[in-house]
């Protein structure tokens, strides 16, 4: 008596072509998620260690042989970082930055990409106001005229400042104090 | 061939997917453009970026910025060829790059900053040693290789990789990231 088509062994080649096309699905899902996974993580660690203060931001101090949480770390940067959710309503981010030498705040998606980054000398002197919106946002949009909005490509956002740290340390109080006006709300 | 035999065949095929990738965004080097012996990767941080350079910048430089802001030029190997080593003394000449603001970093071959008493761990714009003709000169290494102290130490004798970012570089440089008169690095002395 013979076996039912779908009870017959699965031939050889069946096995071989199964088994690679599952490595290659394997190698690319690892590439793929390791930028969100790592992401996913910075984002967590930030909201923990930057809600314990009431403006939402985590001030880490100047990077040296210490500093283990980001590769490469700058030691010539002071950085703020603040950890983003615009799913359910969306991110006020306000700062009064006096500062005459190189700062910049960039702004990361949950997969790595820095999608928005502005310097001092696009900005100008003028206080910061933005107010970030998640993709496709349902929720009412406020638009007071000196807010600037931007959209997020996601609901997840990581925001980082970083300002120019300098051997003189009159402009470091400078640098110290105009990171100190971030607020991410 | 029994259930169980290839249910193990397709879990060995998921951890050989998982390995070569791995193996693929640690060991195989970034594709980029090079100035000298210093490679330029210029999609990172973009979000053009293809999934393996994303990977790859999260695992080696994340948070990086797009090249309009900021340029990364990473160095492996001297001019000779050779792997730097953090247990060689190098030493790091040329022009001043064009950009507003520039520095060097020392890294670990972890890719973190090498500890030192001195808490040295960038040569930048403000810094950098210059030889009488404005040209910038100084020295990498460990402590121990002659008398002169370097500008920028390294411990151990594992990997040693050097950064050079530089920050709102010149339009010449961020069209032409290749175009960049990049510092030579040369061995100082003998290299164990």
């Amino acid at each position: 008596m013979s076996r039912p088509e779908h009870a017959r062994p699965r031939p050889l080649l069946g096995h071989l072509i199964g088994l690679l096309i599952v490595a290659a699905a394997a190698h690319a899902l690892t590439v793929w998620a390791l930028p969100r996974v790592i992401m996913a993580e910075v984002l967590r660690v930030t909201r923990v260690e930057g809600s314990a203060n009431a403006d939402g931001v985590l001030r880490p101090p100047p990077a040296d042989h210490t500093a283990r949480r980001i590769v490469m770390p700058s030691p010539d940067l002071l950085y703020a970082t603040c950890s983003l959710d615009v799913r359910d309503r969306p991110a006020q981010i306000t700062a009064n930055i006096n500062y005459q030498r190189y700062w910049s705040i960039a702004l990361y998606a949950d997969n790595s990409d820095n999608f928005m980054v502005r310097n001092d000398r696009e900005h100008g002197a003028r206080a910061l106001r933005w107010l970030i919106v998640g993709k496709d946002a349902r929720y009412p949009i406020p638009a007071p005229r000196d807010v600037e909005i931007i959209e997020a490509p996601g609901t997840k956002v990581l925001l980082l400042m970083r300002m120019l740290l300098p051997e003189d340390s009159a402009d470091r109080a400078g640098a110290e104090a105009a990171r100190d006006s971030l607020r991410c709300r | 061939m029994s259930r169980s035999r290839l249910a193990a065949l397709y879990a060995l095929a998921v951890i050989l997917g998982i390995v070569t990738a791995w193996l693929w965004l640690t060991k195989v080097g970034p594709s980029g453009v090079d100035a000298g012996v210093w490679r330029v990767n210029l999609l990172a941080g973009s979000t053009s970026a293809d999934a393996y350079t994303r990977a790859r910048i999260a695992l080696g430089a994340l948070l990086a910025l797009d090249r309009r802001e900021t340029l990364y030029y990473i160095a492996r190997s001297d001019e000779r060829g050779e792997s730097l080593r953090a247990d060689c003394r190098y030493r790091l000449s040329g022009p001043a790059p064009a950009a507003r603001w520039w520095s060097v970093t020392a890294y670990d071959e972890d890719f973190f900053l090498f500890e030192n008493a001195a808490r040295r761990y960038s040569v930048n714009g403000d810094t950098a040693p210059r030889d009488p003709q404005g040209q910038i000169v100084f020295e990498v290494g460990p402590e121990s290789v002659t008398a002169k102290p370097p500008d920028l130490p390294t411990q151990g004798a594992g990997a040693l990789l050097l950064t050079l970012r530089l920050y709102n570089p010149a339009l010449s440089l961020q069209r032409d990231p290749g175009s960049l008169a990049a510092p030579r690095i040369d061995v100082v002395g003998s290299c164990p």
